[in-house]
Parts: C-alpha cells; sequence; structure tokens
C-alpha cells in the first residue's frame, strides 16, 4: 500500500506536465476543430466534422501536405546517404583524422535556427557570397524563385543535420568489426561489394534509426521555413507546421482551422512510426 | 611508399578536405563576414579580411543593440529549468516503473510512451492559451504565465522518452543489488541516491545531454510564448537579423556569438557527447 | 447599404443627409474637409456618438493614468518616440505613458489580435493603414471621431487626405501619426555617367523604360530599376491612376466585396513589370527588405521605389561617401498620372482600445493627440523622415530647418498634397488586406513573384492575383457574418 502511494507519488510530476501540456491540449485541439471560431473572440458555433472534412479537402492544406512530405522524401534520404558517407571517410585510418572527424560533427554545435539565419545572409541577392558563387546575380533571388526556393529549404536543413548523422552513423560504423570486414576482403571482396554486403547490412538498425527519427522530425520542421520563406513564395514552402502556426496565430486566428491542420500533422506522425518500423523491421538484419 | 599508395592516400584526403569544405566554408563565410565594414561586402565577393581591416563593431552592436547577451542568457536560464526538469521527472518516475510494484503501473508506462506520439507541433497554440491563462494565477501568475522564464520552461518538464531511457537504465542493475540494500536498511530514497543514479549515470547524462540540445536549440514555443524580455537566442537570430538589415557583418556577428556556446561544449566534451547522442542509436 | 451587424455602434449614429449644415457647431469635428471637395464620405457622412469616448474621465480618475501604447517603430524612428514620449511624461502629470515595442507592423497586428482573446490589449495602438477594417471589425477601438466630438477637437489643421484615409463610411477611426509614401531613389552619378539629366528623373512608367534602357545600353549599371516584390506599389500606381482597387468605391462606401484592379489599368501595370524583367530592363530583388536599394551602389540598377520612410536610412547608408559611384537623388514615385489620382497615404495611426477603463481611454487619446500635435509632428518629421499630418508643422522649427538641410525629405509630402482627395486616391479598406503570405497582399506578390520567376505571363498573373485576393474577401466576410 505504502508502496503504491510512493509509486504514484513519484510519477506524479511527470503526469502533471504530461496531462497539462500534451493530453488535455491535445484532446483540446480535436474538440477545437469541431467548432467554428468567430473572427474576434466570442463564442464559438458546433460544425461537427465539417471543418475538418472543409479544411482536409482544401486546396491550401493539400498543398501544404504535398510540400511536407516532398520535404521529409528530399532530407531524409539525402541526408543519411550524406551520413553515410562522412561517416566511412571519417572511419579512415589516416593521421589527422581526428580533426576530420571534428569538423563533420561540428553542425551538431549549430541549430536549425542559426544554419537558417546564417544561409539567409549568404543567399541574400547583393551581399550574400553564395548568389556570387552561384552566378545568379541579377535574377530573382534563390529564396524568392519559386523553382528553387523549396531546394534551398531542403538543403539548409540537410546541412544542419549532418553532423548529427556523421556522429549516429560513425558509431553504428564502429560497431562493425573490421575482421569480417578483412576476411570478405581475403575472399576477393572489392571496396564497393565488401560495403554493400557487409558494412551496410551490419549498419541496418542505425540507419533504421536514423530514418525513423529523421523522418518524424523533418514533419516537424518549422524554424527554417519561419526564417528563409515564410512560407512562399507562393506557398511552396507551406509545410504543415508552418500553416498551423499561421492559421492559430494569425490576423486573424483561427484555432479551429489550425486544429483540422494539427490534427493531420498527428495522423500523419503516427502513422509515420508505425509503417516505418514494420516496413523497415523486415529488411534489417539484427544480428552482431 | 610506392607511388601508388602515396596517389591513393592523397586522394582520400582530398575527398576528407572536400567533404569538410561543405562544412567550414559557411562557417567561414559567418566569420569573415561578421569582421567586414558593410560596404565591403557589396559587389565583390570577400572570402578574406586581413587582422588590420577587421571591425569588430558589428559584435559589440549585436551584444548591445541586438540583445544577443540578454538573450543568451535567457537561454542559459530556460534550458536549465528544461534539463533539470527533465531529469528530476524522469529519474523519479523511472524509479517507480523499475522498482516498485503499483496498480495500473504497465498502464501508466504507456501512457508515458504515447506523449511520444503526439508531436508538440500539434498542440502548442493551445498550450499557448494555458500559459496566458496561467498568468492570471495570484502568486505564481508572474512567474509560469505568458512570456516569462516558467513559461517558457513548463511544458517541456517531463518527457515519456526520459522516463522511458531512465528505467531501462534501472532495470539492467542488478536485482541482488536492491535485495543486498535492503538488507543494509537502505530505504527507498537512499537506494535511489547512493546506489541506482550513481550506476545509471551514463543514461541521465545522455539525457542530460539530449534534454539540452532539446531546449537550447528550440524555436516553435520561445517564438510564441515571448516577447523582448524572455526571448532566447535562437529566437532573437531572427530579429537580429531582421532589424540589423543594413548592417550584415551584425547579422553575422549575432551567429559567432550565438554559436559559441556550443562550440566550446563541443570541442571539451566531443568524446562524451559522441557516447550521449549515440545513446539511444545504438545499443552495445 | 447593408446593415453593419458588426458595427452596433452604427446604430447610434445619426447619418447627416447632404453632408454638413450650415449652423452646425460641430462643423470642423467633421473628419471630412468642409470645403465642398469631393472627399470620400461627404455623401454618407455620419456623426459618432460622442459617449464613445469618455475623454471626462481623466478628470476623476487617481493620477498619473498609466497606459501602454504598443507601436512598431525601430532604430532611429523608435528612439525619437521614445525621446517624444519622455517629454510627454514630463510634460504633464495625468497620463504616464509606457512603449512596448513590435519589431514590425505585422508584428503588431498578431500581437493585437491575439489579444482581442486574451485580453491582453494596449491602451493605444499604432496599426499599419492596411489594419484598418479589421480593427473596426474587431470592435475593440474607439473611433477617432468620437473623441475628436467629445473633445471639441479641431482637426482642421491636418491634411484632409491623410483624414480621409482613416475614415470609414464617414467615420474617422483613428488618429493619424505617421504618414509615408513611396517615392523614386535615383543614382545621380548613373544618370550623369549614361547622359541623362540628374535633374529630371523619370515621372511616367514609359520614361523609366526609356531611362533604364539609355542607362543599360551606357554600361553604367546592369539594370535600370531595381524592384521589391511588394503589393504596395500595385496599389499606389492605381491610386495614382485615379482607379479604385477594391469595389464598393474602395470599401468606403460598404464592404469591400471584391477586388477592382483586374481592369485595363492592371494589366498594363503587370505587362509593364513582366516586359522590364524580361528586357533586362529591371532586376527583381525578391521580398528582401534592402536588396532593392543595395542594387543601386552595387551598379546593378540606378533607380528604386521604396517608401519615403526609408529616406533617412538610405541617404545615411548610401550617400556618405562609402560608395563614390553614387550621388543620391529622390523624386516623386514614376507612374500613371491622373488629374483624379494620386499617390496613397501610407504609414500608420493611432488606434484607442474601448476595453481599457474609461480613465485609460482618455489618457490614450491625450497621447494620441500629443503625437498629431503641431510641435511633436514637426520634430517626428525632422528626426524621422516621415511627412508632417499638418501643413503648420511644415513651417516651425526644427523641420524648417530641415527641410532646408535635406529637401528629398519634402518630396513625399509634396507628392501626397499634389494628389487628389477622393475614393480611388483614399486606397482601398478591407479585412483581409494581407501581407507576404496571406491575405490580398499576398496574393498579389505570389503573382508577380511567379511573373518574374517563371515567366507567367502578366495576364495570368493578373487572374491569379484577382482570384486569390477574391477567395481571402469571400472567406474573411464570410466568418465576419
Amino acid at each position: 500500500m505504502r508502496e503504491a502511494l510512493l509509486g504514484y507519488a513519484l510519477v506524479l510530476p511527470a503526469l502533471l506536465v504530461f496531462g497539462t501540456f500534451i493530453f488535455y491540449p491535445f484532446l483540446r485541439t480535436a474538440w477545437l476543430g469541431l467548432y467554428e471560431q468567430p473572427l474576434f473572440g466570442g463564442d464559438s458555433t458546433w460544425v461537427g466534422l465539417e471543418q475538418y472534412l472543409d479544411e482536409w479537402g482544401s486546396e491550401d492544406f493539400r498543398n501544404s501536405l504535398f510540400v511536407t512530405v516532398k520535404f521529409a522524401l528530399f532530407t531524409v534520404p539525402v541526408g543519411i546517404s550524406l551520413g553515410v558517407l562522412l561517416a566511412v571517410a571519417g572511419h579512415q585510418r589516416l593521421r589527422g583524422i581526428g580533426i576530420y572527424r571534428t569538423i563533420f560533427s561540428s553542425t551538431v554545435a549549430t541549430s536549425i535556427a542559426v544554419a537558417s539565419v546564417l544561409f539567409f545572409t549568404l543567399f541574400n541577392q547583393q551581399l550574400g557570397v553564395l548568389t556570387k558563387l552561384l552566378h545568379r546575380e541579377g535574377e530573382t533571388p534563390v529564396l524568392d524563385d519559386p523553382r528553387l526556393a523549396f531546394i534551398a529549404v531542403c538543403g539548409v536543413t540537410i546541412w544542419q543535420n549532418l553532423g548529427l548523422s556523421f556522429i549516429v552513423i560513425s558509431a553504428g560504423l564502429q560497431a562493425v568489426p573490421d575482421d569480417l570486414l578483412e576476411a570478405a576482403r581475403v575472399d576477393g571482396a572489392g571496396a564497393f561489394r565488401r560495403f554493400f554486403r557487409v558494412t551496410m547490412p551490419l549498419l541496418s538498425p542505425t540507419l533504421l534509426f536514423a530514418v525513423v527519427v529523421g523522418s518524424i522530425l523533418a514533419f516537424q520542421a518549422f524554424a527554417q521555413v519561419d526564417l528563409l520563406t515564410e512560407g512562399g513564395p507562393g506557398d511552396r514552402t507551406n509545410v504543415l507546421t508552418y500553416a498551423i502556426k499561421t492559421t492559430a496565430l494569425g490576423n486573424p486566428p483561427d484555432q479551429g482551422a489550425a486544429a483540422a491542420y494539427a490534427m493531420a500533422l498527428f495522423a500523419i506522425t503516427l502513422l509515420l512510426t508505425v509503417v516505418q518500423l514494420r516496413f523497415l523491421e523486415r529488411r534489417v538484419t539484427y544480428e552482431r | 611508399m610506392s607511388g601508388r599508395r602515396w596517389y591513393r592516400t592523397a586522394g582520400r584526403y582530398a575527398l576528407l578536405t572536400v567533404l569538410a569544405l561543405m562544412f567550414v566554408f559557411p562557417l567561414y563565410m559567418m566569420v569573415v563576414n561578421s569582421l567586414l565594414p558593410p560596404e565591403q561586402l557589396l559587389k565583390k565577393a570577400n572570402f578574406w579580411v586581413s587582422p588590420g581591416d577587421a571591425l569588430w563593431g558589428g559584435y559589440s552592436t549585436a551584444w548591445n543593440e541586438g540583445h544577443i547577451g540578454e538573450y543568451l542568457g535567457n537561454s542559459v536560464v530556460v534550458t536549465t529549468l528544461i534539463v533539470a526538469g527533465q531529469v528530476v521527472t524522469a529519474v523519479l518516475a523511472a524509479y517507480a516503473f523499475a522498482f516498485l510494484d503499483f496498480p495500473l503501473k504497465r498502464t501508466l508506462f504507456v501512457v508515458f510512451l504515447t506523449t511520444m506520439m503526439i508531436p508538440f507541433e500539434v498542440v502548442f497554440f493551445v498550450n499557448l492559451d494555458t500559459i496566458t491563462d496561467f498568468g492570471d494565477l495570484p502568486l505564481v501568475g508572474d512567474y509560469i504565465g505568458f512570456d516569462t522564464y516558467g513559461g517558457l520552461a513548463l511544458p517541456f518538464l517531463a518527457t515519456g522518452f526520459g522516463a522511458f531511457l531512465v528505467r531501462q537504465a534501472f532495470l539492467s542493475l542488478p536485482r541482488d543489488l536492491r535485495d543486498a540494500a535492503a538488507l543494509d536498511g537502505y530505504g527507498h530514497f537512499r537506494f535511489l541516491t547512493r546506489v541506482a543514479i550513481p550506476l545509471a549515470r551514463p543514461s541521465i547524462a545522455a539525457l542530460g545531454l539530449f534534454a539540452f540540445f532539446g531546449a537550447w536549440n528550440q524555436y516553435l514555443w520561445p517564438l510564441v510564448a515571448s516577447t523582448e524580455d524572455h526571448r532566447t537566442v535562437q529566437v532573437g537570430l531572427g530579429f537580429v537579423s531582421e532589424g540589423s538589415v543594413d548592417q550584415v557583418n551584425v547579422a553575422f556577428a549575432a551567429l559567432v556569438l550565438a554559436s559559441i556556446p556550443l562550440f566550446v561544449l563541443l570541442i571539451v566534451f566531443q568524446k562524451q557527447l559522441v557516447r550521449g547522442l549515440t545513446a539511444g542509436a545504438v545499443k552495445g | 447599404m447593408r446593415p453593419q451587424r458588426w458595427l452596433p455602434l452604427v446604430l447610434a449614429l445619426a447619418l447627416v443627409a447632404g453632408g454638413c449644415g450650415g449652423g452646425d457647431d460641430d462643423d470642423d469635428a467633421s473628419p471630412d474637409g468642409t470645403d465642398g471637395t469631393a472627399a470620400p464620405g461627404d455623401d454618407d457622412a455620419a456623426e459618432v456618438d460622442p459617449s464613445l469616448c469618455p475623454v471626462d474621465a481623466l478628470a476623476d480618475a487617481d493620477k498619473p493614468v498609466e497606459i501602454e501604447y504598443w507601436h512598431a517603430m525601430t532604430r532611429a524612428n523608435e528612439e525619437e518616440l521614445i525621446r517624444l514620449t519622455d517629454e510627454f511624461n514630463a510634460s504633464q502629470s495625468d497620463v504616464r505613458v509606457t512603449l512596448s515595442a513590435s519589431p514590425s507592423y505585422s508584428e503588431n497586428l498578431t500581437r493585437y489580435t491575439a489579444g482581442l482573446s486574451t485580453e491582453e490589449l494596449p491602451d493605444l495602438y499604432q496599426g499599419e493603414e492596411t489594419n484598418l477594417q479589421l480593427l473596426i471589425d474587431s470592435q475593440s477601438i474607439v473611433p477617432a471621431a468620437a473623441c475628436i466630438a467629445a473633445d471639441d477637437y479641431d482637426t482642421s489643421g491636418i491634411i484632409d487626405r491623410v483624414l480621409t484615409r482613416y475614415t470609414v463610411e464617414g467615420i474617422q477611426y483613428a488618429m493619424p501619426f505617421n504618414v509615408s509614401n513611396p517615392i523614386l531613389y535615383y543614382n545621380k552619378a548613373a544618370f550623369t555617367a549614361a547622359g541623362l539629366d540628374p535633374e529630371a528623373p523619370p515621372t511616367t512608367l514609359e520614361e523609366v523604360r526609356e531611362a533604364s534602357q539609355t542607362i543599360v545600353d551606357a554600361g553604367v549599371a546592369t539594370h535600370g530599376i531595381s524592384f521589391k516584390t511588394d503589393a504596395w506599389f500595385t496599389e499606389q500606381w492605381m491610386a495614382k491612376a485615379g482607379e479604385e482597387y477594391v469595389n464598393n468605391g474602395n470599401g468606403r462606401d460598404a464592404r469591400t466585396t471584391a477586388v477592382a484592379f483586374d481592369n485595363e489599368t492592371g494589366l498594363e501595370l503587370y505587362t509593364w513589370l513582366s516586359d522590364m524583367q524580361q528586357d533586362g530592363l529591371l532586376v527583381s530583388t525578391g521580398t528582401g527588405d534592402i536588396e532593392h536599394y543595395v542594387a543601386i551602389p552595387n551598379n546593378e540598377s540606378a533607380m528604386t521605389i521604396d517608401s519615403s520612410a526609408a529616406l533617412g536610412t538610405i541617404f545615411q547608408l548610401f550617400d556618405q561617401g562609402q560608395y563614390p559611384n553614387v550621388d543620391l537623388g529622390a523624386a516623386p514615385m514614376p507612374g500613371p498620372a491622373s488629374a483624379d489620382g494620386g499617390v496613397l497615404v501610407g504609414g500608420a495611426s493611432n488606434y484607442i482600445v474601448n476595453r481599457s477603463s474609461d480613465a485609460e481611454q482618455a489618457a490614450a487619446w491625450k497621447f494620441a493627440e500629443f503625437l498629431a500635435d503641431e510641435q511633436t509632428q514637426s520634430e517626428w518629421a525632422a528626426a524621422t523622415g516621415y511627412i508632417p499630418i499638418r501643413e503648420s508643422s511644415t513651417t516651425i522649427s526644427p523641420l524648417v530647418e530641415r527641410w532646408a538641410e535635406q529637401p528629398e525629405l519634402k518630396v513625399a509630402y509634396d507628392q501626397l498634397l499634389a494628389g487628389a482627395d477622393n475614393l480611388a486616391t483614399a486606397g482601398p479598406v478591407l479585412g483581409p488586406a494581407g501581407a507576404r503570405g496571406e491575405g490580398m497582399r499576398g496574393a498579389v506578390i505570389d503573382a508577380i513573384a511567379a511573373m518574374f520567376a517563371e515567366g507567367l505571363p502578366p495576364e495570368d498573373a493578373l487572374a491569379q492575383a484577382t482570384e486569390g485576393s477574391n477567395e481571402a474577401i469571400e472567406d474573411y466576410n464570410d466568418r465576419v457574418g
């Protein structure tokens, strides 16, 4: 009895935080979606599922969903591939490799906000070095060009994540036993073959982790859009999180519509976790 | 060294250097541009600033008029609150889940894990209303309302992930240890502080590290839940860059200043950092 | 006129048929001019219930009454506002003003609309000209006209066009404060080098094109003009052409239900922009805040258009000798010319918030009055580059000296006075006026961006802007009921 009481007392602080800032607002958000909010405060009107269906059917929502999915499909694979490349390159036994490894980890010391503001300025049409290097003087600025802004946002995201990808994948690589690779070499397997037949399978649990975490983070990306493009040009970078923020805290705010967007983001996150785990589990080699 | 091997080694260094440039170049430009007078940023690509021409004024402008100093201070306070909160709530809950028996334990543990499936981006605007309402509470309102340190930290004082991580560490402790401690007359509190926490230190450190990075780099919540007075450095950067449009060097200086704390940490604690960050990735 | 459910205070209004009666003592308090010009609102000039503004509440209140003013002034402008506020606080003991700064107009508005539900509102709010309809619809402001009537305040010294800007259906809602409008910035050195007369900058769009061609041909700059993707300029051009931007008399006779810019003039403007860019005469600098004028010292252009409010900053940056290739000049905004046209009144004005206590509302009015005062306006304009809202402010110190020293500051003022005072030049009033990424302006910005970056034909861009704007208007009107 005393043990039970102690148990509850110990989980209580965390539960209070969860209740107040996760479960309650989650239910409240779902609930808000059933009401249409008047423009400037005042009583809301019950509309049932109508608002959800309207919003989910709207062109704006579909665009946001499309942009978000595209963003994840772009940043996660490219980011992880580069991470593998860096990890393999940094895994070599060479003099001074420690310096390179520190450099490859360096973006961990930045943040997505730092990276965004940095590249925002480097992309500046008149003052930015990148405009000069890309020979885009006199052309529409990269972040204002509907064809390029999305790629730029992805690029900045990938860049900022490189350090973490490198660290995580390097750690996975260190777990690949050297004698196994050596044995493969003795058997006459080339570098390419050794990589795909030995290293990759052994690396797959790490990569699974990177893909799952990377995708979930990709769907939650916000700062880079806020700082680089504000969702523009022409909504080409208006990811779900940004749409939620601008709807919920817009001029004037619309929490009902924002709730519909938010619930979609929740559903995707949930689905993603389940699907990725199910799908990838089968292909992952766990034995060591 | 044979010629062929020499080529190969050179090729390896060349590849490493090209890859390193990807990281170094933007960061290098950040530093160079922070030292250039605004008019030198025009037209010519300036890849170098001679120490004699370096203009340090951007740093003082960013620190004073740009309030980067205050923003960094705010970040330190909020991050400290969050890290301390997450570690304490996780250790307490993990202890209950690992060493105690009580009805609904499994259910409660699942509830903890469920929290990981609800992204903060889904619930933040209701939380904003909550925090604003907290501001009207008697006595505590001034500490946990909108635009307060408490308001910025409260939603993140506990995570399901943290409780999970520490619980795993506690569970991996030998069962006999608890029994032996009980024989020695250790109560729960003494067992927790003298035995369990010291032995689970790597996991707790990893949690602290995760909490630190999460809190320090946070953007959305401090953006919406604070104004000038409690703005954190991540959010502040955007405002500095917006406010210094004609002095790009100031924006770059602000970036350098904002990055220094983490760079120092990275260099000093690289090993521990790598171990901590990979704690979740590689079970070993 | 449709019933205005959203404005219960309208019920308290008596519609004064046929303008102002001869024996009306409150003539001066009426928001429109009394000189018989075709000022908007004359037909349905309304009188507001003075009791909406409790100007006398200050007398019985515990003093000093503390009020908060939310503004969006930054840097030099903010410094001057702080100075003026300190001066006001020191000059009397009834009212204590505390300033609270937002980094931009748009964030100030976000803060305000969020405050409507959380009840965290200021007592006085500085709103950009586009906030007008939104604030009316929010029912959270005291119409300035009520205070003007209640306090027997004389508005006759304020420039009519400025009052017209903030008048909807005959009621003046805001107290004017900081006024600006767009002007042409051009590099006289580049003009001279290209063989153009540096004292005769272009006044029409055709002349801009010709000058640009000459500059590019002479190799003085890579383009003639750098252009910021900003919906404001197209609004200005329509007004200069004497045409309404949205329907229902620019939203001032009745609520706006659709845009009106999808006409021949609109198409001409879009076509001009598109052709200029395609022919390499115009460089699009995107939505950035500085690129369009940094392009001038960069020799990427020799002209640009920007708000007169930026004049101080721009001259300080580019005309202090750091850039030997730049000798900056300022001129009226080139564009369509019409006797019925004129540039719009830009900038922001002050709104008294009705959620505050009576004493606070009265105090807010006192401060709004101070900011619109003759001497304040002279100092404000001299320090910031905004144009004064009173002609008399231009004849007193320090503005007289300041203008003598830098005549460019006067360009926007002359340009404003030169314009006609009618519905077209009053400017559009609508709830979803928007900004980048939202509402009407968002749709226009996206359309122009697509035209520049993707080569979208001007007629398609115009159609896209129209459709996007009308959708936003429809959504808004649906929600406002």
